[in-house]
């Protein structure tokens, strides 16, 4: 069952991508507006509106996965080629004051992806420029130094996700191809390109695993390192991806091979396409990191959620028309308290906040 | 633009651009039978919609039910079109042609409408394809009810890089970032201006 909990007002133009905290209740939206707001969770309440930098439309944000104990901090991309960093001041709920930490510059137009790896130590972007670029940041968050620049993709990058819990990097492209990167005796390179989508790769996430979960739990609690053992050696590292092509894929890593000192190679294989539900163009999915679950959006207005289970993928809900006769460009998965939600942005400039029943 | 890429494109005469005959009548698609009409001065047909769509219109004296919009009143709004090339209308130089408009629109305002446009390009390797396209989509964004998803497409078998700009024309971020470009919108606002 799905029902819509909260509708999150004040953007004046389409919305392009929501981000919701790891362990606080904060949801950050960006638009066309030139704005990000930011909103509690819990309340519906907007907590604050971080403007006045940006020339051009925000098209990415996404907070820094920072524990319950640090301040809390987000990147956001924007299509007048630059990223900027956000952090609140102090712990203090009154007063709230947010300011801005860095502007990020080096891409030659439109920042399409922002996204921060397992510890917030890396935060990699991607734009129309065809690269993406991994910097290197520490808490303070004022300083970013550029590690690595990879310039393998053909066309546009349209967005970067990190794994939860090892530095693997997955990119999404115009080329029709989604890249996998990571870190190879000090350099970045593609370990792996998944081929098979039939036109631009717009999103992916990668599967959280329970004991990840687990460890992101007893941080939100303020619990030092519930788990030890994260890094997800021996389980399945999986990826979903959706397309202009209107399928959702989950991609299988089989291997990984070091066959010569220098050179790390992943092999990769399509795993199964989910059952067919959107009829255009499909813009954004999420991962549930609480069950197994995807949620895909997309132009056709269609918010999809769809479970595995021993036989394989099958279609749990169909909510038509999220956000009317608007498309729908970007879906998350969150919880509140037991509660698990998906927040959803569409063109209208709206942010819906669901619940969904497991 | 001192060397044009199609010096010699083939036109239209005025009188032959298919308009609809009488106000209220399904568009005529004979040639023939329009230009018969076309002397008479009942050019009719109605534009789609006189305002630029707020983005959350919920005015409460709009019906839910509006007239289904039909490829004639698209074609209305987008023949008049300039050429970026030429002093002349897409309509005129056939780059927009009628049979090469589809649209699916019940005219209820609360579901989804598309609208699928093929254009000719007046030659095979016109590297404006994309300008025109982008120009059909922003006068229709501008004009069409929210309701209405837009497909532009290169009629097949008239552009040697046909793919290729099919993509961009239909890419939503590629054409949003375009449409913050202002001296692209200053040449679109051009072509434009001839829009009736």
């Amino acid at each position: 069952m799905i029902q819509k909990l909260h509708t999150l007002l004040g953007h004046t133009d389409k919305v392009w991508s929501v981000s919701l905290h790891r362990t606080l209740p904060l949801v950050a939206t960006v638009s066309s507006d030139k704005q990000c707001r930011v909103y509690d969770l819990g309340s519906g309440q907007l907590v604050t509106v971080l403007d006045d930098t940006h020339k051009r439309s925000i098209c990415s944000v996404a907070w820094k996965p920072t524990s319950a104990l640090e301040l809390p901090a987000l990147a956001m991309g924007s299509f007048d080629a630059t990223v900027s960093i956000w952090g609140r001041e102090d712990h203090e709920d009154t007063g709230d004051d947010w300011n801005l930490l860095a502007i990020i510059e080096g891409h030659e137009n439109e920042v399409k992806g922002v996204c921060w790896n397992k510890d917030g130590y890396l935060l990699a972007s991607c734009s129309r420029d065809k690269s993406i670029w991994i910097w290197e940041t520490d808490e303070s968050n004022d300083e970013f130094e550029c590690i690595s620049v990879l310039q393998e993709h053909s066309q546009d990058v349209k967005h970067v996700t990190w794994h939860g819990a090892e530095d693997l990097l997955a990119s999404l492209s115009y080329d029709d191809t989604v890249r996998i990167w990571r870190e190879d005796d000090d350099d970045w390179s593609c370990v792996a390109v998944l081929n098979g989508h039939t036109g631009t790769v717009w999103c992916s996430d990668f599967e959280i695993q329970t004991s990840q979960t687990a460890r992101l739990e007893s941080e939100a609690n303020g619990e030092a390192n519930g788990e030890a053992n994260t890094n997800g050696v021996g389980r399945e590292t999986r990826l979903v991806s959706c397309s202009d092509d209107t399928t959702v894929r989950v991609w299988n890593r089989v291997a990984i091979s070091s066959s010569s000192a220098f050179r790390t190679n992943e092999q990769w294989e399509q795993q199964s396409i989910l059952p067919q539900i959107h009829t255009r163009a499909v813009y954004s999915v999420s991962w549930s990191p609480y069950s197994p679950r995807i949620a895909s959006t997309g132009s056709d207005g269609k918010l999809a959620v769809y479970r595995e289970s021993a036989a394989g993928w099958v279609v749990e809900l169909v909510q038509e028309l999220a956000h009317g006769i608007y498309e729908v460009n970007s879906v998350a998965w969150g919880r509140l308290g037991e509660l698990e939600i998906l927040v959803t942005g569409g063109d209208d400039g709206n942010v819906h906040v669901w619940s969904v029943s497991n | 633009m001192s060397d044009p890429i199609n010096a010699n494109p083939s036109i239209l005469d005025e009188n032959a651009m298919p308009t609809r005959a009488i106000k209220g009548k399904a568009p005529v698609v004979d040639r023939n039978i329009q230009e018969l009409f076309a002397f008479s001065l009942l050019h009719t047909a109605e534009p789609a919609s006189g305002n630029v769509p707020a983005l959350v219109s919920d005015t409460e004296s709009e019906q839910e039910e509006e007239d289904p919009i039909d490829s004639q009143e698209i074609y209305d709004l987008i023949a008049h079109i300039s050429d970026p090339e030429h002093p002349l209308s897409l309509g005129l130089l056939s780059v927009i042609n009628l049979p090469d408009i589809q649209v699916h629109d019940s005219g209820d305002r609360n579901s989804m409408s598309e609208v699928v446009i093929r254009i000719t390009p007046t030659i095979t390797h016109c590297s404006l394809a994309t300008l025109i396209g982008l120009g059909i989509r922003v006068r229709l964004d501008r004009c069409l009810p929210p309701r209405f998803r837009i497909t532009i497409l290169i009629k097949e078998g008239t552009h040697q890089s046909e793919n290729q700009v099919n993509k961009q024309l239909n890419d939503k971020e590629r054409v949003a970032a375009a449409c913050e470009n202002d001296q692209l919108l200053s040449v679109i606002s051009q072509m434009l201006a001839t829009c009736k």
